[in-house]
């Protein structure tokens, strides 16, 4: 009888460990599944640059205000971010606390057709520390998460006097505090 | 006779153990599927996405039914789920905490939640997107 007891006890602390370690491994694979914030910077870069896209060009040809005398108008640079209505701020949690850190960059190249190497003209704004991310190999996913996330977009269009462009864009994401886990 | 007495509460003590062990367990899963922090986050990244892509006169429907069954859970008034300040969105279904997500776009949002001919909350958002300064007609 007392052996029989024995086993009984042998068998349910045999039962709550087995009980806790599947509780537990459920525990960890709902922590890993729903733990980490979900990553939506590279629909937010895709986003921006878009709408970079759609304020340079309607219909494949630039828009006459980035032009003067059949030059690209320098003066296009300091409004380009008003005038697409773009506002980077963002609320606070982002950067070290005392100071918000911008959590955004953008970069606009226009290479005329016979010289795609050196850009006609380019303008950028917002966090330029953001850049060096984009251009970072990223062979393991987990150890660069906390980088930006950057787009970049490509596409032809036609200046005032017809001629060709291909206008490059660059699109950066920084908001990792509120995407990857810390 | 008291042996066996002894036995039937050993028993009966394992069984709800058991049982208490499992219901936590499932109580668990079902909180993390449709718990509040994580519907709130994904909400309020959903919204500046959207927000991120909307253009001025744009009138954009969104469907929030399980935020709204959330709310109503937590005794919070489901109109108030979604607050847009500046160009930040907060989302919160439940009296504490709540989640914010910026976006770029600079315009003015009025988000309100859309009722049925009964005066209830039908589970969809409503978001008014118009240029910025510009008065709502």
């Amino acid at each position: 009888m007392n052996n029989k007891r024995g086993t009984d006890k042998l068998l349910s602390i045999y039962w709550f460990v087995m009980l806790t370690l599947i509780a537990g491994g459920v525990f960890a694979m709902v922590y890993v599944f729903y733990g980490p914030p979900y990553d939506v910077r590279e629909i937010e870069s895709e986003i921006l640059a878009e709408r970079i896209a759609d304020c340079i060009s309607k219909q494949g040809t630039i828009d006459s205000d980035f032009f003067i005398d059949k030059k690209f108008n320098p003066a296009i640079s300091e409004s380009f971010t008003e005038r697409c209505n773009f506002n980077f701020d963002v609320e606070k949690g982002y950067g070290n606390g005392d100071t918000e850190q911008i959590q955004y960059f953008y970069e606009v190249e226009f290479y005329a057709i016979k010289d795609l190497v050196n850009p006609s003209f380019s303008l950028n704004d917002g966090n330029s520390n953001w850049k060096g991310d984009c251009f970072i190999k990223k062979e393991n996913k987990k150890e660069y998460a906390r980088l930006a996330k950057c787009k970049e977009k490509r596409f032809y269009a036609l200046g005032e006097d017809g001629d060709q462009y291909l206008i490059k864009i660059l699109s950066v994401i920084g908001k990792s505090e509120k995407n990857v886990k810390q | 006779m008291k042996k066996k007495g002894t036995i039937l509460v050993e028993n009966i003590v394992f069984i709800i153990l058991n049982l208490l062990f499992l219901s936590i367990l499932v109580l668990f899963l079902m909180r993390q599927g449709s718990g509040v922090i994580l519907l709130e986050q994904t909400y309020s990244k959903q919204i500046a996405m959207v927000i991120d892509s909307a253009k001025p006169d744009m009138i954009i429907k969104m469907d929030m039914y399980k935020g709204k069954k959330l709310a109503e859970k937590n005794g919070f008034d489901f109109n108030d789920a979604v607050k847009i300040e500046g160009n930040t969105v907060i989302v919160k279904l439940s009296k504490k905490g709540g989640y914010s997500y910026s976006f770029f776009n600079d315009v003015d949002v009025s988000p309100y939640a859309a009722k049925d001919n009964k005066e209830e909350y039908t589970g969809m958002y409503v978001f008014e997107v118009r240029e910025k300064g510009v008065e709502n007609e």
